[in-house]
């Protein structure tokens, strides 16, 4: 334990936060209890130094605790508020919050879940703790400036080959075992009834032009060619790499059709934020 | 010359804080309200539904922004990142004060997300002084601390928080944002007395005060910002009001928040006595 007489004001104040941050349930264990008696006053109401400090443990947790059950419904769905309760405080304990930003409390919760020895083998866990970590970063997320499609305009098939795509950053590509955005969405509207089966979908989360998190699947092959794009290969080059990982025939054929199709959805949800063509 | 007038502080008149729950009834509906202040921290992402609005009511209201995570009285050094968010914020909504908390948040890299009390001692009050000039070198702004809720007391400090707040605000040349409430909780909590406490404030330092409710938990007030504000506080308030003068007051409100007509109605109370003390009536500003 810290010695909160160490002499110095950073000593104090070191002692204090582990000592605010201690425990989950019970109070001050004895060794913070007389720590406290060295370094608080008693004062009114009967209350004692650890009383004191206990005032700001106790919120330290109901604080911490309630925004990861906000930052995380479809997790709380998914093991029930109990196992949620407990999770978050082995992860308080764990990861303690090290940044002003609180919106950053959960960043580590989704390899926390996936790491704990109750939850590892639970893949819907796991999947919903990734989703709902997606939907935070998101929300807020840099804006992007409206999409340009003027350099398209005009522009050869060889340009167009060429072109890269730069997207949304509040967009986030997840393979998942289960339809977990499914989940969320019927925990929501407050209808969520049972455990979904086993599926593996491949989602996008993205905040649109309201300003909404969505969610949404896209076949399997939309999803590889979004990441090849989002790692920055030109479309030509993309899509190749997709049609031999697929088995589909090049973008001249069958797989070039489809990039149409995807490009307008693309665009429409906001996705594509801006087509750069070398000149 | 004091304070207020030499950095021109205005009175922007009674405003309540802008929370999530009504900003977009006040974005549709515009409301008639003199001001909002703004938690600065629920603005500094880059992007997303809050910089939107954010935007949005800028254009409609004055806006100040008042935070809760600067660690002033921290021993870590301040963080950067977050500094320059806020000087960010700041130059974005040119607001005429912006705020932060006597306080210290965490130790060591952990943020506890509380509002921490300093034992009040010549050696802290040097280390929080230099702390705020560095801040208002990088914000260019006249930068103004609150007195926070406590419930714990150090054996070591050798002042009462009033002298250190005055002594701080005077040796800083900072503002002073006098929370009536935490006048009452803490004087409640450690058995001072409130209206020796407001008395004592240098009044011209005072940029901006807080009206809130707070919860009785038996042993101790609780600043919970959950409740109409109670009468005693209403009261202190009456008492401060005439001291500083013609201060703008912001009721705040965030747990159990209610519906807007009756967060409004609180910011009518608010203006009532005000008007009251100051022997004026001021009428509200349209948007």
């Amino acid at each position: 334990m810290l010695d909160p007489r160490d002499g110095s004001l950073a000593g104090l104040q070191r002692f204090i936060t582990d000592a605010v941050r201690s425990g989950t349930a019970s109070p001050l264990d004895p060794h913070r209890a007389q720590g406290a008696d060295r370094v608080l006053v008693a004062g009114k109401h009967g209350l004692s130094p650890a009383d004191r400090l206990e005032i700001y443990r106790e919120q330290f947790w109901v604080r911490h605790v309630s925004n990861l059950i906000d930052d995380f419904p479809t997790l709380g769905w998914v093991i029930g508020a109990p196992a949620f309760r407990e999770v978050a405080s082995g992860y308080l304990t764990a990861h303690p919050p090290r940044t002003w930003n609180l919106q950053r409390l959960g960043a580590d919760l989704p390899a926390f879940i996936a790491s704990e020895p109750r939850w590892a083998s639970d893949r819907l866990a796991v999947d919903a703790s990734r989703l709902d970590w997606a939907f935070m970063e998101a929300f807020d997320a840099p804006d992007a400036s409206p999409l340009d499609l003027s350099p398209l305009a005009g522009a050869t098939e060889d340009a167009v080959t060429t072109a890269r795509l730069r997207f949304h950053p509040s967009m986030r590509r997840l393979a998942f075992h289960h339809p977990v955005h499914e989940v969320r969405e019927a925990t929501k509207r407050g209808d969520a009834r049972e455990r979904p089966a086993p599926r593996n979908v491949r989602v996008v989360v993205w905040r649109d032009a309201t300003f909404a998190v969505r969610a949404t699947s896209v076949e399997p092959i939309a999803f590889d060619l979004l990441a090849e794009l989002s790692a920055g290969a030109p479309l030509g080059q993309a899509c190749e790499a997709v049609a031999n990982a697929n088995g589909v025939s090049t973008p001249a054929g069958e797989l070039g059709e489809r990039v149409g199709a995807w490009f307008q959805d693309w665009t429409a949800n906001g996705w594509v934020s801006e087509v750069a063509i070398a000149r | 010359m004091g304070y207020r007038e030499r950095h021109a502080i205005p009175d922007l008149g009674v405003g309540v804080g802008l929370r999530s729950a009504h900003i977009v009834h006040v974005l549709r509906e515009r409301p008639a309200m003199d001001w909002f202040e703004i938690i600065s921290e629920n603005f500094f992402a880059e992007g997303g539904v809050a910089r939107a609005h954010l935007d949005a009511a800028r254009a409609h209201y004055p806006l100040v922004p008042h935070g809760v995570s600067l660690s002033i009285g921290g021993t870590d050094s301040i963080d950067r990142d977050h500094l320059s968010r806020l000087r960010a914020l700041v130059r974005r909504v040119r607001p005429p004060w912006c705020s932060d908390h006597l306080c210290w948040t965490g130790a060591a890299g952990l943020d506890v997300h509380d509002l921490l009390p300093m034992p009040y001692t010549r050696e802290t009050l040097a280390h929080v002084v230099e702390r705020v000039r560095r801040v208002q070198g990088e914000l260019e702004t006249p930068f103004a601390l609150e007195n926070a809720s406590s419930y714990m007391e150090y054996r070591e400090s050798t002042m009462t928080e009033h002298q250190f707040l005055a002594e701080l605000a005077y040796r800083a040349d900072c503002g002073i944002l006098l929370d009536v409430n935490n006048v009452f909780v803490s004087a409640y909590n450690h058995g001072f007395d409130a209206n020796a406490y407001v008395d004592a404030i240098p009044g011209d330092r005072v940029v901006q005060m807080h009206l809130a409710g707070h919860t009785d938990k038996g042993t101790h007030l609780l600043d919970t910002h959950s409740d109409h504000v109670r009468d005693q506080v209403w009261e202190l308030y009456r008492r401060a009001i005439g001291r500083c003068g013609a201060v703008s007051t912001l009721v705040e409100w965030d747990e159990n928040i209610p519906t807007w007509s009756v967060l409004e109605a609180e910011g009518r109370a608010a203006r009532t006595v005000r008007d009251e003390v100051l022997g004026a009536t001021t009428k509200v500003r349209p948007c």
